[in-house]
C-alpha cells in the first residue's frame, strides 16, 4: 500500500480540522482558559519553556487561573502535575470531574518541591507541570540559587512539559516569559461565574518578547 | 529497607583504565602510567598484568623487572571521554549527580524507592563493564560513608550500620594530616573506630578545630551540598588520530566506545537515537558525511554498530582518515502507539518510577490524583492513584463554580475577629489584618452531628479595606482564617 501514509495524513488533517480540541500536536502550547494569559503568551503556556506568573498581592486571582487552567487542560485530556510548596491547593475548589487528570504533590518543604517540580519536568508524560511558591516566606524563595532555576529550565527544553512558575514576586532569573497578575479583585466578584472572573484577570507582561512568542509558538 | 541516601561510583585507577579503554592495542597487557619525567618518572598506576611493577617504582627499574611493560603518560582526552560515560552511568541512578573528581561521581538517592536502588546499582555497573569501565559503588547516609564505602567495595556496597561498617577502616580512610597521622599512632591508633571511640570534645583539645573535622569524618558525619552535574544536552563525540589510520578496525573500535557513551546518555535523559550521523575528517582536508536514519529509533549500540559497520565496509576513501565524529540526535521513545485522541502515558515505566520517588520525597500519602470526599466537611479529600489513562471528560456541572478559588491555609490560622452585631468588622492573624469593609455570610455548616467527633462553622467571606478577600470560619475553637480567596 504505497500511497497510505498519504491517505493517513489526509485523515488527520481532516479529524484535526473537524475536532481541534482533541487533536493537539506535541509541544503545542497549553491553554490556561485566561484570556488575557492565552492572548498575552500567545495561545497558552509554551511547551518545553518556564513561564512567571507573579501574584504580587492577595486575591489577584492566581488561584483562579489554576483552577481555570485545571478546567482547559481537562478539555483536552491532558495531564497536568501540580507541585504545591506550601499546601496551599484546595480541592473542593474545583469541579470534580477537573481533577481527574491532575497529580499533586504537598510538599512539606521547599528543597522537596524544588526537587519534585525536577523530576515531573523531566518526567515526559506531562502537559503542565505547575510549581506552586505561594505563601512560602520570602526568605528562603530568595535564597533558591540561580543554578537551581537554570537547571529547571534547561529540564524543560525540548520536554513536551509547559512549566508554570506561581510566584510572590519576580523570582526566576532569565525566565522566557515574566507575568505579573493586576489588582486585587473584590467581594462585588463573588456571586460571578468563574468563567466571566477569568475573562476580567487582566497581566501585564514585565518579561518576554516576540521572539520568545515565535519559538512557543 | 532504608534508602542509603547517597551512593559513589568510583573507577580505580583512572587514568589507566581511561587509557586502556580508549587503545585496543592495551587490553590484556602489561601497561603503566608515569608520572614525572626523565629519571624522575615514576609508575602512578599500575595493570594487575604488570606484576614486578608496582607503584611508585622508578620507571627505568620497571623497565629491568619486566621488560614488556608499556609506559604511558594519562591521556586527558581518554580521561575526559570516560568521565563522560561515567556521568551517564551515575544517571540511570539519580537526576542529582555530581562529578566530584575524575572517576569518581557521588548520586543523591534520597526519595529513591530503597528496593530499587539495588537493582539500578546492579545494572549501571553491568553498563560500565559492558563500556570496558569497570567501577564499584558504595551506598550510605552521607556522601563521605558512600565514598568510603565505595573504596572498600568489590561491586556493590551498601552500608546499613555505619559503626560497625567503620569501626575496622584504617585511619587512611579520613585523610589525617602527617603530623595527626603520626600522633595517632603514637596513641597506638590504627582504626576509624578507635579513633571514634575516644570523645570527640577531648580529641579536639589535643588535636585543635583539624582534630575535630578528622574525627568527623572518621564517624562518617560530614555532609555537604552537592555541586549538580547537568545531564548531557548534545549527544556528541569526536576523536582525533595521531598518527591517521588507514584501515576500518581502529575506526571501529572507537565507534564502539563512541556508541557506548551516546547511548547511556541518551538513555540517563530519557531519549532513544532517531539518526546517527558520522563524520571522518581525511588528511587531504576533505570530509566524509554520512547521515543514517535507524530502522526504529532506539539507544541499542549493537543496531547502531551493525548500521555503521555496513556503511564503513563499503567506504573508500582518497585518505587517511585523522578524525572521527559520531553524533545522536535525540527523540523521545515511543513506549507506545502515539494515536491521535491518544491521552495514555508516554512513558509508563518513568511516570510510576516518578511518583514512587515522590512519594518518598514528600512522604506517603502526600502525592496522588485529589478526589473530594463525600461530604461538605471542609477540606475533605483523598488522594488516589492517578489513571494510567486521562479518563474521557464528563458533562459540565449544571451550576459550575462561582467566585475567586479558594487557597487554603493548612492548619487553619487561629485569628481575632472584631464583630459589629455578628458581622466581622476587623480581622488580626498572622495571614490577614486589618478593618474589614465588606463581609458575606454567614454560611452555616454542620455534619455528624449524631455521632462523636461531629462539626459545625460559620463560615464568612470578608474583603478587607487594604485589600485581600479570605475565608473565616467560626466553630468550636473559635475564630479561624481559612484561607484566601484568589
Amino acid at each position: 500500500m504505497p500511497h497510505a501514509p498519504i491517505r493517513l495524513d489526509a485523515l488527520r488533517s481532516l479529524l484535526a480540522a473537524r475536532f481541534p480540541e482533541k487533536s493537539r500536536g506535541r509541544g503545542a502550547p497549553v491553554r490556561t482558559g485566561v484570556a488575557g494569559i492565552d492572548a498575552a503568551l500567545g495561545g497558552g503556556l509554551p511547551a518545553g519553556r518556564l513561564t512567571e506568573l507573579v501574584s504580587p498581592a492577595a486575591s489577584t486571582g492566581g488561584q483562579t487561573v489554576l483552577t481555570r487552567l485545571l478546567v482547559s487542560s481537562r478539555a483536552a485530556r491532558q495531564r497536568v502535575a501540580l507541585v504545591d510548596a506550601a499546601d496551599g491547593f484546595a480541592p473542593e475548589a474545583v469541579p470534580a470531574d477537573a481533577l481527574r487528570h491532575l497529580v499533586w504533590v504537598r510538599a512539606t518543604a521547599l528543597a522537596d518541591a524544588l526537587e519534585a517540580a525536577d523530576l515531573l519536568v523531566r518526567d515526559g508524560n506531562y502537559a503542565a507541570v505547575v510549581l506552586d511558591l505561594r505563601g512560602v516566606p520570602e526568605r528562603p524563595l530568595r535564597r533558591i540559587p540561580a543554578s537551581g532555576w537554570y537547571r529547571l529550565q534547561r529540564a524543560a527544553e525540548g520536554g513536551p512539559a509547559a512549566v508554570l512558575v506561581q510566584t510572590p514576586f519576580g523570582l526566576v532569573p532569565a525566565v522566557p516569559w515574566r507575568l505579573v497578575l493586576g489588582a486585587p479583585r473584590t467581594l462585588a466578584d463573588a456571586g460571578l461565574p468563574q468563567e466571566a472572573i477569568a475573562a476580567g484577570i487582566g497581566v501585564e507582561v514585565v518579561r518576554g518578547h516576540e521572539s520568545a512568542r515565535e519559538q512557543a509558538g | 529497607m532504608n534508602c542509603p541516601g547517597y551512593a559513589v561510583l568510583r573507577v580505580g585507577d583512572f587514568s589507566l583504565r581511561s587509557l586502556i579503554r580508549g587503545d585496543a592495542a592495551l587490553a590484556g597487557r602489561p601497561v603503566a602510567i608515569i608520572a614525572g619525567e626523565g629519571r624522575l618518572a615514576r609508575l602512578a598506576e599500575v595493570s594487575p598484568e604488570a606484576a614486578g611493577a608496582e607503584v611508585g617504582l622508578a620507571a627505568g627499574l620497571a623497565m629491568a623487572r619486566r621488560p614488556d611493560i608499556i609506559l604511558r603518560t594519562r591521556d586527558p582526552a581518554a580521561e575526559a571521554e570516560a568521565n563522560r560515560l561515567l556521568v551517564a552511568a551515575a544517571f540511570t541512578l539519580s537526576p542529582r549527580v555530581e562529578l566530584t573528581a575524575p572517576g569518581c561521581c557521588t548520586v543523591d538517592l534520597q526519595g529513591a524507592a530503597p528496593e530499587r536502588v539495588r537493582a539500578l546499582m546492579d545494572r549501571c555497573l553491568a553498563e560500565l563493564a559492558r563500556a570496558a569501565l569497570p567501577a564499584r559503588i558504595g551506598a550510605g547516609a552521607t556522601p563521605l560513608l558512600a565514598d568510603y564505602a565505595a573504596r572498600r567495595s568489590g561491586g556493590v556496597l551498601i552500608v546499613d550500620d555505619a559503626r560497625e561498617f567503620l569501626r575496622p577502616l584504617p585511619l587512611g580512610f579520613a585523610d589525617p594530616l602527617p603530623a595527626h597521622a603520626a600522633i595517632l599512632a603514637d596513641w597506638g591508633l590504627a582504626t576509624l573506630g578507635e579513633l571514634t571511640a575516644l570523645p570527640k570534645a577531648e580529641v579536639g583539645l589535643r588535636l585543635g578545630a583539624e582534630g575535630v573535622a578528622l574525627w568527623e569524618r572518621a564517624a562518617g558525619e560530614t555532609r555537604r551540598v552537592l555541586r549538580l552535574a547537568e545531564p548531557a544536552r548534545t549527544f556528541v563525540a569526536q576523536w582525533a588520530y595521531e598518527p591517521p589510520v588507514e584501515s576500518i578496525e581502529p575506526l571501529f573500535f572507537r565507534l564502539r566506545r563512541f556508541a557506548e557513551r551516546l547511548a547511556l546518555e541518551l538513555r540517563a535523559a530519557g531519549f532513544v537515537a532517531e539518526t546517527l550521523a558520522l563524520s571522518l575528517s581525511l588528511e587531504d582536508g576533505t570530509e566524509h558525511r554520512r547521515e543514517f536514519r535507524l530502522p526504529e529509533p532506539g539507544a541499542d549500540v549493537d543496531s547502531w554498530l551493525r548500521v555503521l559497520q555496513t556503511h564503513l565496509e563499503s567506504v573508500r576513501t582518497p585518505a587517511r582518515v585523522t578524525g572521527v565524529r559520531l553524533g545522536a540526535s535525540p527523540a523521545r521513545p515511543a513506549q507506545r502507539q502515539d494515536g491521535l485522541f491518544d491521552t495514555g502515558l508516554r512513558d509508563p515505566a518513568a511516570f510510576w518510577e516518578n511518583l514512587a520517588r515522590l512519594s518518598a520525597l514528600v512522604g506517603e500519602g502526600r502525592v496522588g490524583t485529589p478526589a473530594p470526599a463525600d461530604t461538605h466537611e471542609p477540606d475533605a479529600f483523598t488522594l488516589q492513584r492517578p489513571p494510567e489513562a486521562v479518563p474521557a471528560v464528563a458533562d459540565p456541572p449544571v451550576h459550575g463554580p462561582r467566585g475567586l478559588a479558594l487557597r487554603r491555609f493548612r492548619p487553619p490560622r487561629p485569628a481575632r475577629v472584631l464583630c459589629s452585631g455578628d458581622r466581622p468588622v476587623g480581622i488580626e492573624s498572622e495571614v490577614a489584618a486589618g478593618a474589614v469593609c465588606r463581609a458575606r455570610g454567614p454560611w452555616r455548616e454542620c455534619g455528624r452531628w449524631w455521632e462523636p467527633g461531629g462539626w459545625e462553622a460559620e463560615i464568612w467571606h470578608v474583603e478587607l479595606a487594604a485589600g485581600g478577600l479570605y475565608q473565616l470560619a467560626r466553630g468550636a475553637e473559635g475564630w479561624r482564617v481559612e484561607g484566601v480567596l484568589d
